[in-house]
């Protein structure tokens, strides 16, 4: 059965059909005369008590019954193709070839199963192969104090307080990370750089370690590190440049892993938090779901996988 | 999140793609290295070397990983797009290459594991990429890549479900413009409705 056109110039019914008067409908009927206030259908007929029963619910209502989901969702891996990591990578320097090996990067995905409204995983960590090693580090503390100086010296791009606070609000200054001086931290506060560094991620914070005493270790530590956390119920961080071989993107994904699993462990007992499917991707290549085997599953080509790109 | 079987058609599309199409070549092992050096934009006749590079030297690089392919887009528009191959004798003398590859690594710089015998080259401006891929073919005496019977018939299933995707989406599509315009008509007609009890 067609369902009821409308004429779209004076809304009345183009082509009437005649169950639309025998079944109470489940929408009002829209003739020439507009349905009344309270959403009663047009009883063309001696109003029957059924009527009240079929009428059509409050669509507001219908949509707050449909209860959202509280995890993020995990389909069953059966059915998900794997590779090994040296077949992806195959794949993934091909996508990537003639781009520069130091421009491309592996990125690592990992899929968690767990609750939406829960704790994240948040942390910071030292690659044993480090994919980005030119940082700009900004440092909060006066530049002639002993605490300034050591920063310095120890690699961060810019030091400084107030010329510091200053070039934020100018826009002239570009840096990576920013750390603070704990006593510097008053001041800080004082300047408002909240707008300015809050939506970057860059404000420097107690809560992620960003307001050191010893910022020159902290400088030292921060230029080799890198920072991953939990979006959506994935973690993603890059752990590879496309120059690497097979036995360093391995290491890499070792360690990251197993960091993954310690800080989910740590958070287990706030949130139950399990390791779904591990995907690798490149910048220019697909995802592929690692199966967590090394090796080629065709050995014919030799090892190539410690050539360079 | 895309479903997965969604998301493993795509994924299976792009990897028969870059396993299979022009370009699926397994070269000789006396080849060491290929570079290409052609301008970042296209005009001068430099088309045809991009477009190489993003397909046929995809599928070339994945049937020949050992093979360093790199290139170089340092040149001027009136300057000559070289593919250059370089060739080395096939003994199996594999100098000891194994250490990290660091940042220093420079794409344009013919660092050589094995000593290069030879280069060819080819002159790419103004010229497609198919005639390209021809000459490389010739010249190198490549073997053809082959689809085998499954992957034949992945392929033909994944068009398949392709085109009956678009029907089906094409059908959907016009089932909810309908409802919405429906909707549509409803929410002007219980507008003016209120307007007129006001």
């Amino acid at each position: 059965m067609a369902a009821p056109r409308y004429c779209p110039s004076c809304l009345s019914l183009a082509f009437v059909p005649l169950t639309l008067f025998r079944t109470a409908p489940r929408r009002p009927a829209l003739l020439l005369l507009p349905p009344p206030q309270n959403q009663q259908p047009i009883q063309l007929r001696a109003a029957s008590t059924n009527a009240l029963k079929y009428r059509r619910k409050d669509p507001a209502a219908a949509s707050r019954r449909k209860k959202a989901r509280s995890t993020y969702l995990a389909p069953d891996l059966k059915n998900v193709v794997q590779f090994s990591l040296v077949d992806a990578m195959r794949y993934l320097r091909a996508s990537e070839v003639g781009r520069p090996p130091t421009s491309s990067k592996y990125e690592l995905h990992v899929r968690l199963r767990t609750a939406k409204n829960g704790a994240v995983v948040r942390n910071r960590l030292r690659l044993p192969h480090p994919v980005k090693t030119d940082l700009r580090i900004c440092v909060i503390a006066p530049s002639d104090s002993p605490q300034g100086l050591a920063a310095t010296a120890a690699g961060a791009a810019i030091v400084g307080e107030e010329e510091v606070f200053q070039a934020i609000r100018d826009e002239t200054m570009k840096f990576d990370r920013c750390l603070c001086h704990t006593d510097s931290l008053p001041a800080l506060t004082k300047a408002n750089l909240g707008r300015m560094l809050g939506p970057k991620g860059l404000m420097p914070s107690v809560k992620t370690n960003t307001v050191v005493k010893d910022v020159a270790a902290a400088v030292r530590e921060m230029a080799g590190a890198s920072e991953y956390r939990e979006r959506m119920g994935v973690v993603r961080m890059a752990i590879g440049q496309l120059g690497f071989t097979a036995e360093e993107v391995r290491r890499n994904i070792r360690a990251f892993v197993e960091n993954v699993k310690r800080d989910m462990q740590g958070i287990s007992d706030q949130t139950a938090k399990e390791m779904h499917e591990v995907v690798l991707s490149s910048t220019n290549g697909p995802g592929l779901s690692l199966n967590g085997t090394f090796g080629s599953a065709d050995a014919e080509l030799g090892d190539w996988s410690a050539a360079k790109a | 999140m895309v479903s997965l079987p969604h998301r493993m058609r795509k994924l299976q599309t792009r990897l028969l793609a870059i396993r299979l199409g022009s370009g699926a070549y397994i070269l000789p092992k006396d080849i060491n290295r290929i570079h290409m050096r052609f301008a970042p934009r296209i005009e001068g006749g430099h088309m045809g070397p991009r477009k190489f590079w993003h397909h046929e030297l995809v599928r070339l690089k994945y049937h020949n990983p050992a093979i360093s392919m790199t290139t170089d887009r340092t040149a001027r528009a009136e300057d000559p797009a070289v593919l250059s191959v370089h060739f080395t004798s096939p003994t199996p003398t594999q100098s000891p290459d194994e250490t990290t590859s660091g940042p220093a690594f420079a794409d344009s710089t013919p660092a050589a594991a094995q000593p290069t015998e030879r280069v060819s080259t080819i002159d790419m401006k103004h010229r497609t990429n198919a005639e390209i891929l021809d000459e490389l073919v010739r010249m190198t005496k490549a073997q053809a890549v082959e689809a085998t019977e499954a992957e034949r018939e992945e392929l033909r299933s994944l068009e398949e479900q392709r085109v009956k995707g678009a029907k089906d989406s094409a059908k959907s599509l016009e089932v909810r413009a309908r409802v919405a315009r429906e909707k549509q008509l409803l929410e002007q007609a219980r507008g003016e409705l209120a307007a007129d009890a006001v």
